[in-house]
């Protein structure tokens, strides 16, 4: 079962969403990157993708593992810490974008 | 971009009759290959091997625009716009000044905007 209350539905769909809509700007900046060959636009997709796509979607199998109870829960935080690693990535890449002139 | 280039190879490749109208049509509008040939009176190979060498020198700048039915072309834009050589002190300088990328951004492109949004934060 992926959620077992209203509010755990609600958490699904809108992280969801977000991924999507994080997916959409992704793709633009990356085809702002391919149509001009943008360093910053290069950067600023991967940041996103790592930011809102990579993240996300490991946080989501990841606490499926948890939940079912094929991964121990003594894993429970150095997984957290990996998928905050990811979007501490993810924004690093996007900072670096801004400096990062094409 | 690069400022490393010759001007033995610029003039060399401005002294050529096809790559001076491939840059002198796509100044006017972004152009595709087949347009060039028809425009340039030129074979395809020849218009293909001319904007290779206007693109190794960053005078063309090739953009892919995707056409109404899904499917995708390239199409060439000429960045160059202008080529001096001064003679000073026993050489020769050469500059080359290009086209703002800005200008060649379609404003009804999505990506477009958002790069040069990005690009001018």
């Amino acid at each position: 079962m992926l959620a077992n209350t209203p509010i755990g539905w609600a958490i699904l769909v809108v992280s969801f969403a977000a991924t999507a809509v994080g997916t959409y700007v992704a793709y633009q900046a990356y085809r702002g990157y391919r149509r001009h060959q943008s360093r910053p636009m290069q950067y600023l997709s991967i940041g996103l993708v790592l930011l809102l796509g990579v993240s996300f979607v490991s946080a989501f199998f990841g606490s499926l593992l948890f939940r079912g109870g094929v991964a121990p829960s003594e894993y429970r935080r150095p997984f957290t810490l990996l998928v905050r690693s990811f979007q501490l990535l993810g924004v690093s890449f996007i900072a670096y974008s801004l400096y990062r002139r094409s | 971009m690069s400022e490393d280039w010759d001007p033995d190879e610029v003039l060399d490749l401005l002294s050529d009759e096809y790559a001076r109208s491939i840059l002198a049509e796509t100044s006017v509008e972004p152009m595709s290959a087949k347009t060039l040939r028809d425009r340039c009176d030129a074979s395809l190979p020849t218009v293909y091997r001319r904007i290779e060498r206007l693109k190794e020198h960053e005078l063309i700048e090739e953009q892919t625009k995707v056409d109404p039915d899904g499917g995708h072309h390239k199409v060439y834009s000429a960045t160059l716009s202008s080529f001096s050589i001064e003679l000073a002190d026993g050489e020769y300088v050469g500059e080359i000044e290009r086209t703002d990328r800005a200008s060649m951004l379609d404003a009804d492109d999505t990506a477009d905007r958002l790069t040069y949004m990005w690009e001018n934060l």
